[in-house]
């Protein structure tokens, strides 16, 4: 049994009936005397010359207060394009009007003379030499010219030696490499270990694929909104949707010179992240800019087609992807080269391109990664950034090495996975994870080992690493006269995280649950927190709660020691009051009688201090089970089971657990089999949900999922970050689980039925 | 949204001679419309809401076992009518694919033919049904067979000032069934759309009906299947003919969703499922 009574208890969120009657405010609810509305004036092209900007018939529009372009700038930071614009949708001015009906209006008003230029959107042709050049000329060699570049250029520099036989015999080895000059690279990330020609080598079985991932969107509820009011002496007061208050302070403050504690940042209810709520330029730039220019607040709020044509999603990637082994399951060797679609700017995850390794031992790993740029927004962060896709290859590619080599794909991996003081290949040696215990346990709550098959029926297993983040927090915890707790903060609730500071302030100070409340400050009022987002705020604001919870508690005891005239050794914190240890009669003290007392103190009230900002993370596994049935006319495919384990470290919170697990275990499905951006000649085609498709509660049954508990030794209570790890193997779960059913790979998501058509075809169905 | 004038009349003459302006768009559900004037690809400067007008809601059967189906009925309550399910199931099937529930109980039947999408979900239940579509206007009422009133994606044969009233089902089918192609279980548009309606004698067609949905520039009867069909007992080889026949009827398009080729192998298996549903049910 639990030694705690607090955490480890599902207990009902903080924001439980705000969110359920709809009191909770959003950003949208935000509405200032006298706001004004924004609207962004976005290219109507792809990729463009941009001629000329003309104003000045929207500016004559009754109820414009203000038209913004680049030249409105300050600071010079690009906030709107000026000579070109790189996608669909791409900012070129904004509008601030006494309507949102005439803001809309006057953007269509602005006249705008464009240069069209050739497109590329799929990153296989932007990386040939034929395709248009979007940032520069600079192109970037593939990994055998990299190699071979990389001896002619340490010959050369060896004056002492004449080399130049060997230099010309590499300089024609070069030409046999002439697919490897890859242009409109943004990025690139190689890693090594070991010697994986050798390992290929001694292989009995190599596997070669080629896997494609769609981008796709957020897809959070809320779409992007920001109300910014500038006053006259220059303050600045944004109330903003984000993940990360602070970092949205820290990118105004950057981005338009505004000194940082001029600008204050008020986080509203979030309406879902997932990773896509940190932008800065998105909407709050716009919004402060057109504030100070009208000297009202001003609202900007997104679409939810702006949403899609200039939102930052998910980044697509292809991957080429190599794994050798020997008959009796021993992986020795995995290459892969990725291309990930970074659009119009750099980035796009391309260094979780190493997660292809994945959590098994392999001696010898390359990994060579491209961000390449096309014409389509950037992107940014979903839920663990990469590594779904990146898994997706790797998972699918073990599935097809155990098939070749006649093995159970759960035993398959549970031979390869590594264990506690093994070398991770291009990392540090492997901690304590649960990594066997959690896909044993998804294996057993799935019925694998003897699962039935109807026809058309198959079974698919996969698992996904991820390691929560960790960032600077600071908490502040106050014990009132009534004996109850209040906890000051400023990060946002994420999926609960509120709640989970409540429970760890609730045990640490022996009280019940009910008697805590938290509150967030703004970034004038409340101490630096870290963003919501890479599963770290369970790890840094529970660390940093405990730590204030903790500091509380030394004041409890010291004020009680003093009342209770008695050694702070002898004396307990338990049930709400300070107990002397073995005292007979029992005499105690309350928490709310030593609050009370606390306020005629020198020592003063009591005031809980935490501030945490690094220690190590610990890995977590996700490990997936589904069971599918295919319609192998239609290509329809129906989930007919869905089971997640996760190594959790240390469940707060076991319903939000549990909660995360089906969230990111949907996500990963939707990605899968429907969710994908779709791009024609000028851009995105599908912005908005008739044809984006998110799943509904009819698409798939209840996710069962399991919890596994290997305590992480730097997390409170042994608790991991869970929001991230269940969506890095649903892709390959969903995909094995379709392969499995009928005989053949489909290796480009989405699984659509056209698709699973095409793909029997292929394999001989119906002919 | 632009602005527009809003018009409430209680008359259908009065509506008729309103809607017979240029730049007029009638309500009924608004589930189409009101999303197209948000998206700025409607911009009426007048609506013109029926709701005001009686008599236009509500499914009836007649004495001689017809049905009529108000335009102003709410898809939903197609979907529930035990009347329609059991004579029309097709109909009530295609009627339940709609949206959500939530816009079922909006989204009228008349604005569902009315917007002439080929893709409606109610359709091809009405081609099968062979519905009659009564049209009023200012002059009087007229009336024309389903599967003529559509001209184009979004065309009707109806003239300004015409408005769909009800849709009469003569002669019930004694089994017919709907399948829509899609990804989404519930909520997505119809990749395509196929309903058969079959009357049985001992086993023989005696009569067949085929509806397609979203693979041609108006939903369409494929009538040379049908033509296969009649007479016949439905054998595996017959079954598969049809299909072929329905696909080779087809004249789909590629687009975002998926290819035309797609879209005609999908004719097939789709009227040979719902043949052998329609006959399961006769």
């Amino acid at each position: 049994m639990s030694e705690y009574t607090v955490v480890g208890q599902t207990v009902a969120r903080v924001d439980a009936v705000e969110k359920v009657t709809g009191a909770a405010q959003y950003g949208a609810d935000v509405h200032p005397a006298g706001m004004l509305y924004g609207k962004i004036v976005r290219s109507k092209h792809a990729h463009a010359n941009i001629l000329s900007i003309d104003t000045s018939e929207a500016e004559k529009l009754p109820g414009v207060r203000a038209i913004i372009t680049q030249d409105d700038v300050p600071s010079g930071r690009r906030v709107f394009a000026t000579d070109k614009v790189l996608y669909l949708g791409e900012p070129l001015a904004a509008v601030a009007a006494t309507d949102p009906d005439i803001a809309e209006e006057a953007a269509e008003l602005i006249k705008i003379e464009y240069e069209v230029l050739p497109v590329v959107q799929d990153v296989m042709e932007a990386i040939k030499v034929s395709a248009p050049r979007l940032q520069s000329d600079a192109a970037k060699d593939g990994p055998n010219r990299r190699e071979i570049s990389a001896q002619i250029r340490k010959l050369t520099r060896d004056k002492e030696n004449d080399h130049s036989d060997e230099i010309s015999k590499l300089e024609a080895a070069l030409e046999e490499y002439p697919d490897e000059v890859y242009y409109n690279i943004s990025a690139e990330s190689h890693s090594e270990a070991g010697d994986v020609e050798k390992g290929f080598a001694e292989s009995d079985v190599v596997v070669e694929d080629t896997y494609v991932i769609p981008r796709v969107h957020q897809t959070y509820m809320e779409p992007h909104v920001s109300v910014a009011s500038a006053d006259s002496s220059g303050k600045v007061t944004v109330w903003a949707s984000t993940q990360g208050p602070f970092a949205i302070r820290s990118g105004i403050a950057g981005t338009l010179g505004i000194p940082l504690t001029q600008i204050n940042v008020i986080g509203t209810t979030m309406g879902g992240g997932f990773g896509g709520r940190f932008g800065v330029i998105i909407t709050h730039v716009p919004a402060v800019l057109l504030s100070q220019k009208t000297g009202r607040p001003v609202r900007v709020q997104m679409t939810r087609e702006e949403e899609f044509i200039d939102g930052r999603p998910a980044p697509g990637c292809v991957i080429k992807i190599k794994t050798g082994a020997t008959n009796d399951g021993q992986i020795l060797a995995r290459e892969a080269l990725a291309f990930w679609d970074s659009g119009s700017v750099s980035g796009a995850s391309i260094g979780s391109t190493i997660r292809v390794r994945g959590v098994y031992k392999i001696p010898n790993l390359k990994v060579d990664a491209y961000g390449v740029h096309t014409n389509k927004s950037g992107t940014a962060a979903y839920r663990a950034p990469g590594a779904p896709q990146a898994i997706f290859a790797g998972e699918s590619q073990l599935d097809e090495i155990a098939e070749r080599i006649g093995m159970d794909p759960v035993k398959f991996r549970l031979m390869n996975m590594r264990e506690e003081g093994d070398p991770v290949p291009a990392g540090a040696n492997e901690p304590k994870v649960g990594y066997k215990e959690t896909l044993e346990a998804v294996a057993d709550a799935a019925g694998w080992w003897d699962r039935e098959a109807g026809e058309n029926q198959g079974w698919g297993v996969a698992v996904g690493d991820w390691t929560n983040g960790c960032g600077p927090g600071g908490v502040y915890v106050s014990v009132h006269e009534d004996g109850s707790a209040r906890i000051f903060h400023g990060s946002m609730d994420i999926t609960g995280t509120d709640t989970m500071i409540s429970q760890i302030t609730a045990e640490i100070l022996t009280i019940p649950y009910e008697s805590v409340t938290i509150r967030r400050g703004d970034t004038d009022s409340a101490p630096y927190s870290t963003g919501s987002g890479g599963s770290v705020v369970t790890f840094t604001m529970g660390n940093t709660a405990k730590l204030a919870a903790e500091d509380a508690h030394r004041r409890i005891l010291e004020l009680a020691s003093e009342r209770l005239n008695t050694n702070v050794d002898n004396l307990e914190l338990k049930d709400g009051a300070v107990h002397v240890v073995s005292a007979d009669p029992p005499k105690s003290i309350s928490l709310g009688e030593l609050a009370a007392y606390s306020l005629s103190t020198t020592g003063g009230p009591i005031v809980g201090k935490g501030s945490f900002a690094r220690q190590a993370s610990t890995p977590a596994l996700a490990a997936q089970i589904a069971k599918v049935e295919v319609d192998p006319d239609t290509g329809r495919t129906r989930v007919l089971k869905l089971v997640a384990s996760q190594d959790v470290g240390y469940a707060i919170n076991p319903m939000a657990v549990e909660g995360q697990i089906e969230g990111g275990t949907v996500q990963g499905y939707a990605w899968a089999m429907m969710e994908e951006m779709q791009y024609g000649e000028n851009g995105n085609i599908n912005p908005g949900f008739v044809d984006y498709r998110v799943p509904t509660s009819a698409d798939l049954p209840t996710v069962e999922s399991v919890i596994v508990e290997v305590p992480a030794p730097n997390g409170p209570y042994g608790a991991k970050g869970v929001g991230e790890p269940p969506i890095t193997p649903t892709l390959a779960t969903m995909a094995n689980a379709v392969k499995d059913a009928i005989g053949v790979r489909v290796t480009e998501l989405p699984i659509k039925p056209e698709k699973v058509v095409e793909a029997l075809k292929s394999n001989g169905h119906g002919t | 949204m632009k602005g527009f004038e809003f018009f409430e009349p209680t008359t259908l003459a009065e509506a008729s001679q309103l809607f017979a302006q240029e730049h007029t768009q009638l309500l009924a559900g608004g589930t189409d419309l009101v999303i197209g004037m948000k998206a700025l690809t409607e911009a009426p400067q007048s609506v013109i809401s029926l709701q005001k007008i009686p008599g236009l809601a509500g499914v009836t059967t007649e004495a001689d076992g017809s049905i009529s189906v108000g335009a102003m009925t709410k898809v939903r309550e197609v979907e529930l009518s035990a009347d329609v399910q059991k004579h029309h199931t097709a109909l009530a099937e295609g009627a339940a694919e709609i949206g959500s529930i939530q816009i079922r109980n909006l989204a009228t039947i008349g604005g569902n033919i009315a917007h002439a999408s080929p893709a409606a979900d109610t359709v091809a239940g009405l081609l099968v049904a062979d519905a009659q579509v009564d049209i009023a206007s200012a002059d009087g009422e007229r009336s024309v067979s389903i599967d003529e009133l559509f001209t184009g994606p979004g065309q009707t044969v109806l003239t300004p000032g015409e408005i769909i009233i009800r849709f009469r089902l003569p002669s019930p089918a004694s089994g017919s069934h709907y399948i829509k192609h899609k990804i989404r279980e519930v909520m997505d548009l119809a990749f395509i759309g196929v309903a058969a309606a079959v009357n049985l004698d001992n086993g023989t067609i005696t009569d067949a009906r085929i509806g397609l949905a979203a693979v041609a520039p108006t939903p369409i009867r494929a009538t040379e299947a049908e033509n296969l069909l009649r007479g016949n007992e439905l054998t595996s080889e017959l079954l598969q003919q049809a299909g072929e026949a329905a696909a080779a009827a087809s004249s789909p398009i590629s687009d975002l969703r998926c290819s035309a080729e797609h879209r005609r192998e999908m004719v097939d298996v789709l009227t040979r499922r719902t043949l052998q549903g329609a006959v399961a049910r006769a």
